[in-house]
């Protein structure tokens, strides 16, 4: 019911829209009206802009002249501070009921995605006209995300449909997140929608509000949502060097692996970036791994996945959901030593009879995973929970992901039994 | 949504209050935060709004001149102490404040708060190096409202209560209270100092109190001094995989386990108290854990009446015989003199292998390159491939007073058996000895079987030791392989004062070596 295309349409619109954010937060409304009222007819076509930088180019040539021949500001600037208002970057439009991008802006799904109490999320990435992300090398430092240029912008937004099985239903837009690429580190931060204003604004102390919605199973569920502080970003995007005991902020989710899928338009996601021009270095697809694809859940119960396939699924939603703190360079989950992020081989680590570290609720149980028995296992007992003390993930869940924990059930109770009890 | 536009404000507020944010600024942004601000997230509004310059309204600052309005709200710690940097001062009740001050700041600012309790449904999360966070005072235990006071209970999400990662790290003079998880954690930093903080939930002996009072963890060069932890369903004052620490001068009850060193290398533990917790003050290794503790050095703290029950909600913990005293397990160089042990119902101090609460060795081997930190002079246990962290060894113990210990082993439940172990054992025949070595299958001390008396592991125990008795347990031999207790108390090797063959007295490769603070 989101989609994330733009149109010619949208485009011609966007020419008339100024950089805006001089004057205060009445101005913008305008803006937001209008992008709206020409907008919401002509995305549901489903096409898009991002077929090739050339199109792209003409469209905004079009509107531009529409406005006078000023060309679109876009971005930020890296060698100052970010922006209060979202709409200052120049990347996104929302006219009440979907994002539409901008020039420049390549929306991005993701095979596998973090699981955030049901939420809809709209992701993006801006990458400054001229510059180029590069396909990461296997060793490359930063977790395997694609190495990208000073000025890029990875925007992500989060929004709650009031009823997820009502696809007319009213949509509820309540932050958009941004990273940031200044020339020696990542910068996150959240901007709250005030839709009053017509604008997200930059929240650096973050928010805590319920959203209330029926879900997908059409079950009525209310969220503990949080928005996290500047600073409670870093509790997921926080990486230790791989030598020496700097830490580093880094982008998740645009890896290889994960964006590996067909786009919106048809095309692969890789394959489009490359063609566009802003992403070099890529293999031939075939080449690229891809994380398994977490739409099959409405296809495919657990129980009907093939051995590997499970084992894969499992890996992978364990990368996702938890590996961002659990690797062995987590900020965050180090000193736990239990190590999720879908490459790990050591059993031990990836919590195979391992008994908990120290902090947190076990449940009255002793290992992280005990082989061939699901209720018998704190990852299960801590992923299930919905209780504030008990639950992993700290941040980003306040209900129960049924799917996913039917599915690290199935994995774990498939594993050869072993009571973990030594001789 | 009305809050987010409030938050712009706020923020460019606060920018103007920074002390050296607005230089050649000589308005006075200091205040009277009765008539500006209320309890909730709106009341910043009015600070926020309050920018006529003769209305000061929420910090005090270096150049403000007005020291003398704010020294009701920042009596202890204020802006005037930091030359260096940006300082940002909160009055209480100005949560909103805070929470965009900590996120607001950087590399070398101060963040004052203010006299009073600030009610928080999130973590204060500090990212920065030279960053100093203090208050007005920790106030005393029960009571919730003197001092500077971070209350938590409202939070939202698991989170900490102060969560700080960043090099030369101060918090000082302020309280934690409630947080859902830990009260203060730093991690991964370098030089760390916290005084007089007191972390604490309301409710005593309950399982939903979060895990850690004061955690330092990851970090190196660590200082926690005159400091305070109350309640804490797993370690008040836990010292987690670091490096060069000094825990001195604090208190630690109520909680689990009261003082923890774990994987910690070079320590210097003193003047602590610790009472009225389950365990009082541990010292151990995890298994698996590349961090392989050392060099640590426990003397001078008091350590009595540690008989709570066991309220952890899981975790290693759980283990923790009720009346511990001391434990060190998994553990070598150590030494451990000059404290007061008093009324620890099971034991005063016990010197365990790690493979009495985790059998399997291979759970404690780490591969040789994976190894952290100095671990030169330790005969650890290795294969060539792999180094293992169960063997307990190295240890001195000398010089303690023992009193009233070990009359009631009875307890622990059965999530603690090692208590139930030496209930079993000792039977009608308390008090449980004072000093007790456990291992499994190293030598142990087996009067019948002299191949188990070379004292291999080097545990030491000084004559000195006033009203202490010693019992050796070789615990393989006190269960059978269903892991049932088959052992008697006339199974304990139990010499008297000197103790022989544990009268040695000195370390293998020289004295303990203290921390490098510098």
């Amino acid at each position: 019911m989101v989609t994330r295309s733009t149109t010619t349409a949208a485009l011609a619109v966007i020419g008339l829209l100024g950089w805006g954010c001089g004057s205060d937060g009445d101005g913008a409304d305008p803006s937001n009206d209008a992008t709206g009222s020409s907008t919401s007819g002509g995305t549901t076509a489903g096409s898009t802009s991002t077929g090739s930088t050339s199109e792209a180019a003409d469209d905004t040539s079009t509107g531009g002249s529409s406005s006078g021949g000023e060309p679109e500001p876009q971005g930020f600037d890296p060698e100052g501070d970010a922006p209060d208002l979202l709409s200052e970057y120049g990347l996104l439009d929302w006219d009440g009921s979907q994002i539409t991008y901008r020039e420049n802006v390549f929306p991005y799904d993701m095979n596998t995605s973090l699981f955030s109490d049901f939420a809809l999320k709209d992701r993006a990435i801006f990458i400054p006209p001229g510059e180029t992300s590069t396909y990461p090398e296997p060793s490359y430092p930063d977790n395997q995300v694609i190495e990208y240029p000073v000025g890029t912008i990875i925007v992500k937004s989060f929004m709650f449909p009031a009823d997820f099985t009502d696809p007319e239903s009213a949509i509820d837009l309540i932050e958009t997140r941004v990273l940031l690429r200044y020339p020696d580190e990542w910068v996150a931060l959240p901007y709250v929608w005030d839709h009053e204003l017509g604008d997200a604004v930059l929240t650096v102390q973050g928010d805590t509000r319920q959203v209330t919605f029926v879900d997908p199973e059409g079950t009525e569920q209310t969220a503990n949502y949080l928005v996290p502080q500047k600073n409670q970003c870093a509790e997921c995007h926080e990486l230790k060097e791989e030598k020496g005991d700097d830490t580093f902020i880094t982008p998740i989710g645009p890896n290889p692996r994960n964006l590996n899928r067909i786009g919106a338009n048809g095309d692969n996601q890789l394959e489009h970036m490359a063609e566009a021009g802003v992403l070099q270095g890529l293999p031939p697809i075939g080449e690229v791994p891809q994380t398994w694809d977490d739409r099959s859940f409405a296809d495919t119960p657990v129980d009907e996945l093939d051995p590997e396939t499970l084992v894969r699924a499992a890996r992978d939603y364990l990368d996702v959901n938890c590996a961002h703190c659990h690797n062995p360079r987590g900020v965050s989950g180090i000193s736990s030593q239990l190590f999720l992020n879908w490459d790990n081989e050591d059993e031990f680590n990836l919590g195979v009879c391992k008994a908990p570290g120290s902090a947190g609720n076990s449940g009255n149980l002793d290992y992280d995973i005990v082989p061939g028995n699901a209720d018998e296992s704190i990852l299960i007992f801590r992923t299930e929970s919905e209780n504030v003390g008990n639950m992993m993930p700290l941040l980003g869940r306040s209900l129960v992901h049924g799917d996913g924990i039917a599915l690290l059930r199935a994995w774990i109770d498939a594993m050869p039994p072993n009571d973990c009890v030594s001789e | 949504m009305r809050q987010a536009k409030i938050s712009v404000l706020s923020l460019l507020t606060l920018g103007v209050l920074a002390t050296t944010g607005c230089p050649g600024d000589d308005s006075a942004p200091a205040a009277d935060s009765g008539s500006t601000t209320s309890a909730d997230g709106t009341g910043t509004t009015a600070v926020a709004e309050t920018t006529d310059p003769g209305d000061t309204t929420a910090a005090g600052s270096e150049e403000s001149g007005t020291t003398g309005d704010n020294s009701a709200d920042f009596p202890n710690c204020s802006c005037d102490e930091f030359e260096t940097g940006t300082c940002y001062a909160v009055t209480a009740d100005d949560e909103e404040g805070l929470q965009i001050a900590a996120n607001t700041m950087g590399d070398g600012d101060a963040l004052v708060l203010g006299l009073g309790v600030f009610e928080l449904d999130n973590q204060v999360t500090i990212r920065g190096d030279d960053i100093t966070v203090c208050g007005q005072g920790m106030g005393e235990e029960g009571n919730f409202e003197m001092g500077t006071i971070l209350d938590f209970a409202s939070q939202a999400a698991q989170s900490n209560g102060l969560d700080a990662v960043g090099d030369r790290f101060t918090v000082r003079d302020l309280a934690l209270v409630d947080a859902k998880k830990d009260g203060l954690r730093v991690e991964d930093s370098d030089f760390v100092t916290i005084q007089r903080v007191r972390a604490t939930w309301r409710t005593e002996g309950s399982s939903k109190n979060g895990a850690y009072g004061l955690y330092p963890v990851s970090s190196n060069h660590v200082l926690i001094e005159d400091s305070e932890a109350y309640n804490s369903a797993d370690a008040g004052i836990y010292v987690g995989q670091c490096q060069n620490a000094i825990v001195r001068n604090n208190i630690a009850m109520g909680n689990v386990a009261g003082i923890e060193i774990e994987n910690t290398q070079f320590a210097d533990v003193y003047g602590n108290h610790a009472e009225d917790n389950t365990g009082g003050l541990l010292i151990f290794d995890l298994p698996g854990n590349p961090i392989f503790g050392r060099d640590i050095s426990v003397h001078d703290n008091v350590v009595i009446n540690n008989n709570r029950t066991n309220f952890a909600a899981g975790g290693t913990v759980q283990a923790i015989p009720v009346g511990t005293g001391t434990f060190a397990m998994a553990s070598r160089r150590v030494e451990i003199f000059n404290n007061t042990y008093a009324d620890n119902a099971t034991m005063d101090i016990a010197l365990i292998s790690g493979l009495v609460i985790e059998g399997n060795e291979e759970s404690w081997g780490i591969p040789v390159g994976e190894v952290v930190g100095d671990i030169d002079g330790l005969d650890l246990p290795t294969d060539g491939k792999l180094v293992y962290s169960y063997r307990t060894d190295n240890v001195l113990v000398h010089d303690n007073t023992h009193s009233g210990s070990g009359t009631n082993p009875t307890l622990s439940s059965f999530e603690q058996e090692l208590g139930l172990l030496l209930a079993f054992v000792y039977g009608a025949n308390l008090p449980v000895d004072s000093l007790l070595y456990g291992t499994i299958g190293e030598s142990s001390f087996d009067p019948a079987d002299p191949a188990m008396n070379s004292n291999d592991n080097h545990i030491c125990l000084g004559d000195t030791n006033d009203g202490a008795t010693f019992a050796s347990l070789n615990i393989g031999g006190l269960l059978n392989d269903a892991g049932e207790i088959i052992g008697t108390f006339d199974d304990l090797y139990r010499p008297d004062a000197p103790f022989t063959p544990f009268d040695c007295g000195e370390f293998q490769a020289g004295p303990i070596i203290p921390p490098d603070m510098d």
